[in-house]
């Protein structure tokens, strides 16, 4: 098993998370096979080049039936995946009153914030 | 089309043999999307980052299922190997191009040394840990850090080493675009003393976090081509479901040889691309 000091809560959580993981992982890649399947019908080669994300056209590119509203949803959920995992961690740590682990928790969860403003603010 | 079943095929075939050696796609994906398919190099990191994420939370899935994972010592790692990639992100963006070639050129030859030199048993048997999911035994005394970080059958040493070594894994990953299992392993099996199939399951559940950090950073700043990551990353996704089921099958001393003159003969391309 993991760490000896591992509760029943975490211990349950670890399979939660588990699920979760291969889960998303599973979604995303249906999503991406589905862009990849568009892109081929509407003669896209991969070396061309892929639009940029734009969040705020991507339900509008998938209901048009456009590759790179499949192809940006697959890869945002690729990305959300360990993200979401260290969310449900520090929920089953904060119900188990591990405040040490949870503060890891939020630290983690504070630098990929840094990271989205850095890589918002150098993408400007 | 041609161009995008070449893809799918050339991520298949990295994940079946990063999967079979467990190196994961990475260190093949970049070199075969560079030199195969004159992708540059930071792009080829972004789609790299990816797959990566895709095959290490699909087999962390299991692991954490399993309980295998240590996911206390996992997390704690993880967020100096966020930092790294944070700090790595930033400066790939910054490196000139054949400097990144150059880095990875050494990578291969370091990968290819390790890989090459006779095998030695260290740390612990992980073949023997004995894993009971009902077992929840707490300690008697009031536990150290390092005991909460522990898992039966084996106490965690070293934690600052691991620190550094975790912050400076994080920065190879985001610079390279591989897992960074390479290091974290070693670190933990023989830096810490983490027998080395609950250092790989936890080098696995943490590598998520590491790509994911310096991934945000590709998107934001187009390095992130879609049309180009989604066909490699399906392709060594199924490449490392099948290399997990081909592994008993195969005998790995012949591929084991083979992956290394693939990787001496790449790391020279690469150099020979960086030298211009």
């Amino acid at each position: 098993m993991s760490a000896a000091a591992t509760s029943g809560r975490v211990f349950d959580a670890e399979r939660t998370i588990g699920r979760l993981l291969i889960g998303m992982t599973y979604v995303s890649v249906a999503l991406m096979a589905v862009g990849v399947v568009l892109m081929f019908a509407k003669g896209i080669s991969p070396l061309d080049p892929g639009p940029p994300l734009d969040p705020t056209q991507l339900v509008a590119q998938v209901t048009s039936l456009q590759p790179a509203g499949f192809l940006w949803l697959g890869l945002l959920i690729v990305i959300a995946a360990p993200i979401a995992r260290v969310v449900l961690a520090a929920r089953a740590y904060a119900r188990d009153n591990d405040r040490t682990m949870v503060l890891v928790s939020i630290a983690i969860l504070i630098v990929l914030a840094i990271a989205v403003a850095v890589a918002v603010a150098g993408g400007e | 089309m041609t161009v995008g079943l070449l893809m799918v095929a050339a991520g298949v075939g990295a994940g079946v043999f990063g999967s079979l050696l467990g190196l994961g796609g990475g260190i093949l994906i970049v070199p075969i999307l560079t030199l195969g398919f004159g992708l540059d190099l930071r792009e080829a990191v972004g789609v790299s980052l990816i797959s990566v994420i895709m095959t290490s939370s699909a087999a962390a899935g299991v692991y954490l299922e399993r309980h295998v994972a240590n996911m206390r010592l996992g997390m704690t790692l993880e967020l100096f190997t966020a930092i790294g990639a944070l700090i790595g992100g930033s400066i790939a963006f910054l490196l000139a191009e054949n400097v990144l070639e150059g880095l990875f050129a050494v990578l291969l030859g370091y990968v290819a040394f390790t890989m090459a030199r006779p095998r030695t048993e260290t740390g612990h048997d992980t073949s023997t840990l004995d894993i009971d999911p009902d077992d929840d035994a707490q300690p008697a005394a009031e536990p150290s850090a390092l005991d909460r970080l522990s898992g039966q059958g084996y106490r965690v040493r070293n934690l600052g080493l691991g620190i550094v070594g975790a912050g400076f894994a994080g920065i190879v990953s985001a610079l390279l675009g591989i897992g960074g299992g390479i290091i974290k392993v070693p670190l933990m099996n023989i830096g810490m003393g983490v027998p080395l199939r609950v250092a790989t399951a936890t080098s696995n559940m943490m590598i998520g976090i590491t790509a994911a950090a310096s991934a945000i950073i590709y998107v934001a700043r187009g390095g992130i081509d879609v049309y180009s990551a989604a066909p490699t990353a399906i392709g060594v996704f199924l490449g490392a479901t099948a290399g997990s089921r081909l592994a008993h099958r195969v005998d790995l001393r012949i591929l084991r040889w083979l992956f290394v003159a693939v990787l001496v003969y790449t790391a020279i391309q690469m150099l020979l691309r960086a030298v211009g």
